[in-house]
């Protein structure tokens, strides 16, 4: 492989590995306060992109019960501009993440209170995703929704070299989902290792009986991961968005499916695992030559394979202690 | 009334057990509508819809069948093959449809068409442009241009455009039936004009980055880059050329010929030659008055989705007044008037959007006019297709 293309390939990769990591986060999240996979966060993904559309453009085409719907007739006040659009996106994220405290409300917490199997929970999930999907799809068709130009998505590359002959291109959307990303991550990071909401968290994912015993309001903390869990995902959401566009109703199906391969690979339940298993995946799906590139997938979920045959518990998970 | 209705169950239930069918006159004349509202494909089928329920409109407004109005029957397919089957099954049974317009996919059309064939229901494939799909059966036709037809025109309308083209990229969607089909052309056309077929890149209609891809189309150095795919990916693709700094031609396949594609690549769009089965600039009586009512109605020009559907239930209303003509519909028992229809299809000639379109003795689209066209974008969001002579 010629360097130029080297260099191109490590670029592309970090910027779309960093969406899968803070991604997978809101899984590892839930996973590790609950023990279970919320299968509707692929969903969650795509409510986040369509919730920032909504309220920085507000119009939708020709199909679906919102058709010819302009929100916004003289323009959103949150359109024009990268900072309004930023805040947008938070808005749009922080709308996800009420969509996650929902889903949590109506088919995470019946089961835990009926003390269900966690895989009923999952299948719960997968249940609310499929309602979401067709939800969207019902309410504003199945067609593709574009940010305006000014969302940084149409901005020139932000940088652009020569290195032996071949041309190394790195759009300044991209630069943007790795800042944000990093960002992200190190706020997350800080929230759950430093601040006392995150010394709840981790108790309560350590032990719920004792930590309500100790006067933590359990529920209470399942809804702010569900929360965090929920904004998390509608930001990578966004952000796939405003680099590709929002691609219908299905939009996050294959992220979803991407984000557990992730945090499998990483280790289940561990927020650093996370975050590397999210930039191997990257890396690997970047790496693959350009002719084989439409069987990228297979080969980022063939890479999963061969890890959790060496190390079966995921890159930085813990093996599980078998009590004798 | 509950004596009446007990009594009508026994006879039908007596007939049935007896092995024999109940002979009923058509009442209503209803046509079946089976494309994918819902799944990836809807985005297609929701064109489709359009295009239906608009020529239900029209055409009722304007007399439907000798003065008495047809009604649609609408069945979501789906994207699967599983999907169009039980469409297929629940307007031939429940519905008890004289014929069928749809699936929206080639593939869905070679499980669910044999459906059709064996209850002899007249099938028009709205969009089933792959090879083989009128040698399904009889009762099965088509009002979608077949692929081989259509692409190549494209890749001379490029050569018209800039005749320094020598080297090509050649880009599609691997996981599509369709357009798999098409590439095959346009990379023969490549050949047959001489030019050289510098790299051929592969995608899925799921994915949305392809930097690899563009990556490789810019360090091939091409003049001219041929997408087969889908909307989305589609538009996508031509966006991140774009944006990645290629400046040459770029020829889009069928799946491209949507103004679903203007609000992905926005002004990046523009340029974009594409061949198609329909143009609103056709200049026929039938096509202008279609393009007119619904710009009034949609604010956009039809696209060839929502034409070819209009186009097949267009089909369907006049030969079906045609058999009127001779025999009036509601003395037919259901099944020799699908039967009767079949024939009638395939006997006619039609003044569509399409232009004058008629079928071979298999159910093969013969139409006279391809069009290609260049996108010209106004704004971010509005374009249109133009013409291109």
């Amino acid at each position: 492989m010629e360097f130029s293309q080297f260099v191109q390939n490590l670029l592309n990769g970090l910027a779309i590995g960093s969406v899968y990591a803070i991604f997978a986060l809101g899984y590892t999240l839930v996973f590790s306060i609950l023990g279970i996979i919320n299968f509707a966060h692929g969903a969650v993904f795509t409510l986040g992109a369509y919730f920032t559309y909504t309220l920085v453009v507000g119009e939708f085409s020709n199909n679906g019960l919102l058709k010819g719907v302009a929100l916004f007739p003289d323009g959103s006040p949150l359109s024009g501009n990268p900072l309004t659009f930023a805040l947008a996106t938070l808005l749009g994220a922080a709308g996800a993440g009420l969509i996650a405290v929902l889903i949590e409300r109506l088919a995470f917490r019946p089961m835990r209170s009926r003390g269900a199997d966690p895989l009923l929970a999952l299948v719960s999930s997968l249940g609310v995703a499929l309602v979401i999907v067709n939800l969207i799809q019902l309410l504003v068709g199945a067609e593709i929704y574009n940010f305006p130009s000014d969302a940084y998505g149409e901005t020139p590359p932000a940088l652009s070299f020569t290195l032996g002959g071949k041309i190394v291109i790195i759009r300044t959307v991209q630069v943007i989902i790795f800042a944000v990303s990093l960002v992200m991550l190190a706020v997350l990071g800080y929230v759950i290792g430093r601040t006392k909401i995150g010394k709840a968290l981790r108790a309560v994912a350590e032990n719920p009986t004792t930590a309500s015993l100790l006067g933590i309001s359990v529920d209470r903390f399942i809804v702010i991961t569900f929360f965090l869990s929920g904004f998390v995902g509608g930001l990578a959401g966004t952000l796939v968005g405003t680099a590709f566009g929002v691609a219908g109703p299905y939009f996050g199906v294959t992220y979803g499916l991407k984000g557990l391969a992730v945090i499998v690979l990483g280790g289940l339940g561990s927020i650093p695992g996370a975050v590397l298993g999210g930039l191997v995946i990257g890396l690997a799906e970047a790496f693959v030559p350009a002719e084989y590139s439409a069987y990228k997938d297979a080969v980022a979920f063939a890479l999963l394979f061969v890890i959790l045959l060496v190390r079966p518990q995921g890159l930085l998970g813990r093996a599980a202690i078998q009590k004798v | 009334m509950i004596r009446t209705r007990t009594s009508a169950q026994f006879s039908a239930a007596l007939l049935l057990s007896l092995g024999l069918t109940q002979a009923q006159k058509v009442e209503t004349v209803t046509i079946g509508v089976a494309v994918a509202q819902t799944s990836n494909t809807a985005l297609l089928g929701q064109e489709q819809v359009i295009g239906a329920r608009f020529a239900e409109k029209f055409l009722n407004g304007r007399g439907g069948i000798n003065g008495t109005p047809f009604k649609l029957a609408f069945q979501d397919t789906g994207g699967d093959e599983a999907g169009a089957i039980n469409a297929f099954q629940n307007l031939i049974t429940k519905d008890r449809v004289v014929g069928i317009v749809g699936p929206t996919l080639s593939q869905q059309a070679f499980a669910s068409d044999p459906i059709a064939e064996r209850a002899k229901v007249p099938v028009l494939g709205p969009s089933n442009t792959a090879k083989g799909i009128p040698q399904i059966g009889d009762f099965i036709a088509r009002v979608s241009a077949p692929v081989a037809v259509v692409a190549p025109n494209a890749v001379r309308q490029a050569l018209k455009l800039d005749p320094k083209i020598k080297e090509v990229a050649v880009l599609y969607a691997q996981n599509d039936a369709f357009s798999t089909s098409e590439t095959g052309t346009f990379q023969q056309t490549v050949k047959d004009q001489g030019l050289t077929l510098s790299t051929v890149q592969r995608f899925q209609t799921t994915d949305t980055d392809f930097t690899t891809q563009v990556q490789a189309v810019l360090n091939a150095k091409v003049d001219l880059v041929i997408i087969s795919g889908l909307a989305a990916d589609g538009g996508n693709l031509v966006k991140q050329l774009r944006q990645l700094g290629y400046k040459g031609l770029i020829i889009g396949g069928n799946g491209l010929n949507t103004s679903n594609m203007f609000p992905v690549c926005q002004k990046l769009c523009d340029g974009v030659i594409i061949a198609q089965a329909y143009s609103p600039a056709q200049a026929s009586a039938a096509n202008q008055v279609f393009v007119k009512e619904y710009r009034a109605q949609y604010k956009k020009d039809p696209p060839q989705f929502a034409a070819q559907a209009y186009a097949g239930v267009q089909v369907m209303v006049e030969a079906l007044k045609a058999l009127d003509r001779k025999k009036k519909l509601n003395t037919y028992d259901l099944d020799d008037l699908r039967v009767a229809l079949n024939k009638q299809i395939l006997a006619g000639k039609y003044n569509t959007p399409l232009g004058t379109i008629s079928f071979d003795k298999e159910g093969e689209l013969i139409q006279k006019e391809f069009y290609v066209a260049q996108i010209k974008m106004r704004d971010a969001k509005n374009g249109s297709f133009v013409y291109l002579k």
